[in-house]
């Protein structure tokens, strides 16, 4: 009755029982699913990741023409242990914190934030208003300008998550696309109405000394420790309160949530403005921390980085400041190898990409084992 | 059958992160016989056939095809060898055709004739040997469906024939009937018998004993993860199989009358207005007691999940109304107003709509009782209290395989997994309980906890409503059946119900006599 499959079958087993030991190269490996990996070999194989990534990023600087010897000694030595590179680190970090921060949060309530840049523009064109218009004394012209620049971003983000939750619009679509209407009126304003009339350069009139960020001691700027502050906050949001539960909820899975009683669409919404206000602080910190004013191009690569910080660190956010710091301190670097080595400023990107990918990949390894099979044939 | 073995596994051994799945397990299949592996769920049925379909390795045992040691890479690789495998679970891409699909399993290579000419003439081949192969086995299947459109039962049968059009002899059934009602289940154990009498080897895994009585040829017993004994189906009791299953005697359930009290929940007239004009709710009206289990009994599509998804507050339009006693329409009542009024939900679907699988054990537990503020208020979760809550409950409510309260929840078994719902659902002293089919895919031992915890719900006074289209469910746990046919309750039977009045209105099409249509039984007790 099994006439015509036995033949195959004694052949092939055959072959298997021939043959016990082979060559290294054509043995055998067979994936297996992981079921579920404690935290800290997660945890290995991300940084194992990131060494290869560092790895591949070093030898790439060093065709591009920086002396080996130097790597250790411009990424490290010269950015954390230069008193003022550390500072300029630092100050580099702080709106790296927060978008990071705001990817994660927006990226805990499966909503796609792609809108940072938009997010923070309007952040910063808010602040901007209170100060061309003179709004409040000047002791509360900067609480004043923050408070604007969290109520416009959350403001560029409202429109999106209601689409999503009302009308199912795709969000990756949507914040994108609100990121060239914000682009362009910056450029309306910086080029019409709200150009500097003292240059007649496309960018704003000079903030007030009382509305520019104060350095503090040591020269650290007051950015530095408003970043801290909101990071805490995140912190306690996703980490205390009850609210990161939920979030956990709607992330893992949003139709047992609403079952089970979490208040799914309040989440959504709550968390993705947060997302937004915490995009338009950055755009606060930049204009009137770094620049002293309102200009075409202060946003530029922060939105990416932001997206970027909260993947590395996997919607962690006290991963996401270690990892903001490790982008400022490349940031910083990158600037260095410029002026030093001619290396074009896209370097930086480069490597942050490669870093990217390899902690992507990395999660196939979390994902499955690979085990190699015993005695199998070729 | 013949004396030769198709498959033998021999001392295989498998754990996962410390936890011993199979432990020494032995297993022999022959070739024409229909092969039951029996077992509790748990006792490590699934993790043995996914070593013999290739999809795990072992850590140490042997597998032989044909008295000959194989290794296996993969499930592609045990397709060379004519193992095919049909999971509980299935497999097939939802967009796709029931050709497209049975194309993706075919083995690929040089010579293999499906692979010759044109991809439209190898899909109208195909599409030809899919037809071909259906009338063979019994059954009648269109291969240019897409399988999102095709039932539960059609969508197995399309698993089933991309195994076999792969080239498989050696058939694994994971739990096939788990999933389907009892004439489709005849109709399937039948048709596999007679692929079996051709030659070939069949291995039915399952925890129902009615499916090792009457459709094996021998069954072997696996608890705990090793295999306990092999033997003839026909030279055994039912009694002797539950015993060797469980280890020891099952607890018996013991029926013991209700007292019911007032009304608690009446539902008045359900209507939805479904896709095509005929709607899945078609006035459903029934009422339910404090103290009393309520079961709606009926064949699986006449609105019973729809039925569910209302009273449990998922998402369903649908008119009529549900109303509770002391509150008024429930419908209105948000998730968290449900909790406050100590509403147990209990869905079919523990992972779709129960329990975050990805999610902690302690965590899917706690979110039952967050808004009660017994966890902190919402500015401060107390994670400490919730943790010891969990693992109170986790030991109450005899949840097992919970190695740490981090645990995801994913990986409990179904029938803990539920205990942990319950576990969940009931941290409030319930007073409406709505059960939907609570022991799909429970073995002997959980069903008879989750159906215990349903008797001393209702024994302290709590309203309990039971949908099930296990009629053997419903008959051992109801003290009121309501029949539900085509959307609506045709037909309500009092306790003890006459099993054979029950199947009738279950199957009739709307011209019941006026015996069996007592809807107003509720009324002139």
């Amino acid at each position: 009755m099994n006439e015509q499959v036995r033949p195959v079958m004694l052949e092939q087993a055959a072959q298997a029982t021939e043959r016990p030991k082979q060559p290294l190269l054509s043995r055998r490996y067979a994936l297996e699913i992981r079921q579920q990996l404690a935290w800290h070999r997660q945890a290995a194989i991300i940084g194992l990741a990131l060494l290869l990534g560092l790895g591949i990023s070093a030898a790439i600087l060093i065709a591009a023409g920086v002396p080996a010897g130097e790597l250790l000694n411009e990424f490290v030595i010269l950015t954390v242990f230069d008193a003022q590179s550390l500072k300029a680190v630092l100050f580099q970090a702080s709106p790296m914190i927060l978008v990071g921060l705001a990817g994660c949060m927006a990226f805990r309530a499966k909503f796609w934030n792609l809108g940072l840049e938009g997010q923070m523009i309007w952040g910063a064109i808010g602040a901007t208003a209170i100060s061309l218009f003179e709004v409040g004394p000047p002791a509360l012209r900067l609480p004043l300008m923050l408070a604007a620049a969290i109520f416009c971003g959350l403001l560029w983000a409202l429109a999106p998550v209601l689409l999503k939750l009302r009308l199912k619009v795709n969000e990756i679509i949507s914040t994108l696309m609100l990121n060239y209407l914000a682009i362009n009126f910056l450029l309306h304003l910086l080029y019409g109405s709200w150009k500097d009339p003292k240059s007649s350069f496309p960018y704003s009139p000079q903030f007030q000394p009382f509305e520019r960020l104060p350095e503090l001691f040591e020269g650290i700027s007051a950015a530095v420790p408003l970043a801290v502050v909101v990071a805490l906050l995140a912190l306690w949001f996703l980490g205390i309160s009850r609210a990161g539960l939920y979030l956990r909820f709607v992330d893992a899975n949003p139709r047992v949530a609403g079952a089970v009683g979490v208040p799914v669409q309040k989440m959504i919404i709550g968390t993705v403005l947060i997302s937004g206000a915490m995009a338009g602080i950055a755009g606060f910190l930049v204009t009137a921390g770094q620049e002293g004013r309102l200009t075409q191009s202060f946003y530029q690569g922060y939105g990416f980085s932001g997206i970027l910080i909260a993947f590395l660190a996997r919607n962690n956010p006290v991963a996401a400041l270690v990892v903001a710091l490790l982008m400022a301190m490349l940031f910083v670097a990158g600037r260095s190898l410029q002026v030093f080595y001619q290396i074009p400023f896209s370097m930086v990107q480069l490597i942050q990409a490669i870093l990217v990918i390899c902690v992507a990949s990395s999660d196939f390894f979390i994902r499955h084992r690979i085990r190699r099979v015993q005695g199998g044939e070729s | 059958m013949s004396n030769l073995n198709a498959i033998q596994l021999t001392g295989v051994s498998k754990s996962f992160d410390g936890f011993m799945a199979l432990s020494q397990a032995d297993f022999t299949a022959k070739w024409g016989e229909v092969h039951a592996l029996l077992g509790e769920n748990g006792a490590g049925k699934s993790s043995l056939m996914n070593i013999a379909a290739g999809l795990y390795a072992p850590e140490s045992g042997s597998l032989f095809i044909n008295d000959n040691p194989v290794c296996l890479t993969g499930p592609r690789d045990a397709s060379r060898y004519h193992i095919g495998m049909v999971h509980q679970h299935f497999k097939l891409v939802k967009p796709f055709t029931v050709a497209e699909n049975i194309q993706l399993g075919l083995p690929v290579g040089p010579g293999n004739h499906a692979f010759a000419g044109s991809h439209r003439q190898r899909l109208t081949a195909l599409e030809q040997r899919i037809s071909d192969k259906a009338a063979e086995l019994g059954f009648t299947i269109d291969p240019r469906k897409t399988t999102e459109s095709l039932s539960v039962a059609e969508q197995q049968r399309v698993e089933i024939l991309k195994v076999l059009l792969a080239g498989a002899r050696i058939l694994i059934l994971d739990e096939p009937t788990a999933v389907l009602t009892d004439q489709e289940a005849e109709r399937l154990l039948e048709t596999v018998r007679a692929f079996a009498r051709q030659g070939a080897a069949v291995i039915l895994v399952t925890h129902k004993m009615s499916d090792v009585k009457r459709f094996a040829d021998r069954v072997t017993v696996m608890r705990g993860g090793r295999t306990i004994q092999t033997l003839d189906p026909r030279s055994v009791s039912v009694p002797e199989l539950v015993r060797l299953t469980v280890g020891e005697s099952a607890p018996a359930s013991e029926y013991r009358p209700a007292t019911p009290g007032e009304v608690r929940l009446q539902v008045r007239d359900l209507r939805s207005t479904g896709a095509g004009g005929h709607g899945a709710l078609n006035g459903v009206t029934l009422s339910l007691r404090a103290g009393e289990i309520y079961g709606v009994a009926g064949v699986g599509g006449n609105g019973q999940s729809e039925l569910a998804n209302v009273l449990m507050g998922l998402p369903e339009p649908c008119q009529g109304t549900l109303d509770l006693a002391g509150f008024g329409d429930l419908r209105r009542a948000s998730p968290e107003q449900r909790r406050e009024l100590r509403i147990a939900s209990i869905p079919a679907d523990r992972y779709g709509t129960a329990l975050a699988g990805e999610l902690s054990v302690a965590e899917n537990f706690g979110v039952g009782q967050i808004h009660s503020g017994r966890y902190g208020s919402f500015f401060n979760l107390r994670r400490k209290r919730l943790e010891a809550d969990a693992a109170e409950a986790v030991s109450g409510f005899d949840v097992q395989g919970v190695r740490s309260l981090k645990q995801k929840a994913a990986l409990l078994s179904g029938g803990n997994a539920q205990k942990l719902v319950i576990a969940r659902e009931f941290s409030r002293d319930p007073q409406l309980v709505l059960v939907h089919s609570p022991s799909r895919g429970l073995d002997v031992r959980a069903t008879a906890a989750v159906h215990g915890r349903l008797r001393a719900a209702r024994d302290a006074g709590a309203a309990v409503l039971v949908i099930s289209e296990d009629l053997d469910e419903v008959l051992a746990l109801a003290d009121r059946i309501g029949v539900m046919n085509a959307g609506r309750i045709v037909a309500e039977f009092d306790r003890p119900a006459d099993r054979q009045a029950i199947g009738r209105a279950m199957v009739s099409h709307g011209e019941l006599s006026h015996g069996e249509l007592n809807l107003e039984g509720v009324n002139h007790e």
